[in-house]
């Protein structure tokens, strides 16, 4: 008795250490898996749809942007749910979020460990620099020569423009944004304001609306002060210095920030310092400061396209170009905006014979005129040819204005930084309106910061 | 000798060090190696710049700022939360009727996640509409910035404190349930008082709980994280609500200068081992078991 109990011990604990050990290395297991019918196939593709789509029982990963708080999170899950429908045998686990910092530092680690999913939608630009060096993306050529149809809608001139740095195609863009000034105008009628059309009336209305116990602008400094540093510097500087990294003679960067830049980052402390934000907004959520906004608690907020959809208030609601600053550059429709991201397929799933066709229908479904239109909704930029929806709001309209008037559209600096560098000038805008930190002090540490990373 | 053939120890004792070897032993080791060098994202070593990020913790006030807060917040956790812990624990043990019901009334926070109690102390605290605003503005009072600059310390100090109460008062009540009747009864036919009793006879009979969990709440301090990540994200306003846990998590995951959070680490590692040893240098906690 007492050696069986022994021998019972041994092999549960064998089991434990066994089951351990697999479970560790789930990512080299071979999937041999019964079909619907019943029979049992190992690794055979068969086809099923337009892409040829395995019938086999397979998972597939993918990410987003589209997740949480964004308005489309219902249209990217509704492509999931008709993905499913169409291919039962698929699974789809999907891990989509608002792209934030942490979102973006978990893609990065994801891919450096080689846990990346198989399709993802992410930036294009300079943001996904340490994800694009992992070099585990599909190029579209590479796609298009087994799948010649592959985003074919697509228009040249988005396909320009979600480019990597490196001037290669990798993901498919399905929309571009703006960002602009968002106006209760409500509020501004009530108090006889005319639209901050220029820097003038964009101080009478925060005065105006300061003494009415209205708070002017909503913000968070604390976690989203993104817009107005981006704003503001290229409001002073114009496109074309607020695009350009410093570099001395020889085109070597240079830890030394362009006067402009300087001066309308110290438009932040200024605006501060005349009580433009809110009494709390140094420590307001992002979510509470859009909140204020939308409530009518607070007059103005600098955002982006994909803001608009979650205003209750579309008719009493407008966006604007921010204004141009006391003697600043920017020409008055220049707006910041752009392609910056787009769907991907990893090279871990187009590799993988039963996961290549699942993937490839899946970015198709993401990516057709149909759903691309969907994604839009007349907010920010298309990149297929579609005509403006009848039903357009009046913020609808005002966006679709915005966009068309822009006399230029300039990506904002972490387009341009390195993420470490940018994100060192995004965290120092409570010391900048605190007077811990100077507008020089903090561009001229972030340049530098740049410039370590490109060693 | 218990166990003279030592196979089926080793067999049940492997898996778990093989889990803590994996997934501790092998990142902590690595995560030491990686504050040696400048990293480009979270695996990439760069270039090795040896003490570099060690000095720069000399200079960085916002580090410095997160380690007072974490040393104020040791005090804070062994005065109040133990203090508190232990108080409750005494009187609810001196109860003959709705003993379990004050148990579970105390212990009950330890069940709510960290961040649902750190939302809903961000609702309190709220400057728009919040709930502490709204019983002012009842009263005709101006609305206050709960979280500014003056207050926002203690503001989080506050829930992070009352979280774990209930987790030390339940520790100690169990102490409490082990000392005999008996002696109680003794004392008692001698003439002592339910004060005396307490501190002559409960307290020094619970000398190694109230060491373990003195330890237990040193050590969880320098750790502190969920809470005033959800109440004051970044250390608002400005940093100067930073831990040792949150400034890390800022410059690792935010400012995604990993090295540098690696050697932040690192400091809380060695930091957590030093004062668990100062504690039970001091404490003796095994003195009378």
């Amino acid at each position: 008795m007492q050696k069986f109990k022994k021998v019972v011990a041994l092999l549960v604990a064998s089991l434990m250490v066994f089951g351990t050990l697999s479970a560790c290395g789930s990512g080299s297991t071979k999937t041999t898996e019964a079909n619907s019918d019943g029979t049992v196939a190992d690794g055979e593709t068969t086809d099923a749809g337009d892409t040829g789509v395995t019938n086999e029982k397979i998972t597939l990963t993918t990410a987003s942007m589209m997740g949480g708080t964004d308005p489309n999170t219902d249209a990217y899950q509704a492509v999931i749910d008709a993905f499913t429908e169409k291919y039962p045998n698929v699974t789809i686990e999907d891990s989509s979020q608002v792209s934030d910092q942490t979102w973006k530092a978990k893609v990065a680690a994801q891919f450096s460990v080689g846990d990346e999913p198989d399709v993802i939608q992410f930036f294009t630009d300079n943001n996904a620099s340490e994800v694009l060096a992992s070099d585990q993306f599909v190029t579209i050529e590479e796609i298009r020569e087994v799948y010649p149809e592959y985003a074919a809608d697509i228009t040249d001139s988005a396909w320009q423009a979600s480019a990597n740095p490196d001037g290669v195609n990798r993901a498919v863009p399905t929309t571009g944004y703006w960002e602009g000034l968002y106006c209760n105008k409500d509020l501004f009628d009530e108090y006889d304001l005319a639209l901050p059309t220029d820097w003038d009336s964009f101080i009478t209305a925060v005065e105006t609306f300061k003494e009415n116990g209205i708070t002017p602008v909503a913000v968070s400094l604390n976690e989203v002060p993104h817009y107005w540093i981006e704003h503001l510097m290229l409001s002073k500087a114009g496109g074309e210095e607020f695009t350009t990294v410093p570099t001395d003679a020889d085109g070597n960067l240079v830890a030394e920030a362009p006067e402009s830049w300087v001066e309308g980052l110290t438009i932040l402390k200024d605006l501060y310092d005349m009580g433009a934000f809110p009494e709390d907004s140094q420590t307001i959520s992002n979510d509470a400061a859009n909140e204020l906004f939308k409530t009518k608690q607070a007059a103005m907020q600098l955002d982006g396209s994909w803001y608009s959809g979650g205003i209750d208030d579309q008719e009493n609601t407008v966006v604007i170009a921010f204004p141009v600053v006391e003697n600043g550059n920017k020409k008055a429709n220049d707006i910041i905006g752009g392609l910056s991201s787009g769907f991907y397929i990893t090279r871990k799933a187009w590799d993988d014979p039963l996961k290549r066709a699942a993937a490839v229908e899946f970015v198709m479904m993401n990516t057709s005129t149909e759903q691309i239109e969907i994604y839009w909704g007349g907010n920010g930029m298309a990149t297929v040819e579609l005509e403006a929806p009848d039903d357009m709001t009046p913020l609808g309209v005002s966006g679709l204005e915005l966009s068309n008037n822009a006399t230029g559209t300039f990506a904002p600096t972490d387009a341009r930084l390195a993420g470490e560098a940018y994100s060192a000038i995004i965290t120092s805008a409570v010391d900048l309106v605190n007077g811990t930190k100077t507008a020089e002090e903090i561009l001229n540490q972030a340049l530098q910061i740049n410039i370590d990373s490109q060693e | 000798m218990l166990y003279r053939k030592k196979g089926p120890l080793i067999a049940f004792l492997l898996p778990g060090f093989i889990m803590l070897f994996i997934f501790l032993y092998v990142p902590f080791v690595d995560n030491i190696r990686n504050s040696f060098y400048n990293m480009k994202g979270f695996v990439e070593l760069q270039k090795f710049i040896g003490l570099s990020n060690y000095q720069e913790m000399l200079q960085d006030s916002k580090l410095h700022i997160a380690l007072i807060n974490s040393l104020k917040m040791m005090v804070l956790t062994v005065v109040f939360q133990v203090g508190i812990a232990l108080l409750l624990a005494v009187l609810v043990s001196n109860i003959k009727r709705g003993q379990q019901f004050f148990r579970t009334v105390y212990f009950f926070p330890i069940v709510i996640s960290a961040t649902a109690i750190g939302l809903l102390f961000n609702l309190f605290y709220n400057y728009s509409g919040g709930a502490l605003n709204q019983i002012l503005a009842a009263f005709g009072k101006e609305p206050v910035n709960w979280l500014s600059a003056a207050t926002a310390f203690i503001m989080i100090v506050i829930p992070t404190i009352w979280s774990y109460v209930g987790f030390y008062f339940v520790i100690i009540l169990t102490g409490l349930c082990d000392i005999s009747e008996d002696i109680y009864e003794a004392a008692a036919i001698d003439g002592c008082t339910k004060f005396q009793a307490v501190t002559r006879i409960t307290l020094p009979l619970l000398r190694g709980v109230i060491c373990t969990c003195i330890t237990l709440a040193v050590t969880g301090a320098l750790k502190v994280f969920d809470l005033p990540w959800v109440i004051a994200p970044q250390g608002a306003p400005g940093g100067i609500t930073h831990f040792m846990g949150t400034y890390m998590y800022q410059m690792a995951f935010v400012n995604l200068n990993v090295d540098y959070g690696a050697a932040i680490a690192v400091v809380i590692v060695v930091l957590g081992i030093a004062v668990s040893l100062i504690i039970n240098k001091l404490l003796k906690p095994d003195e009378n078991l």
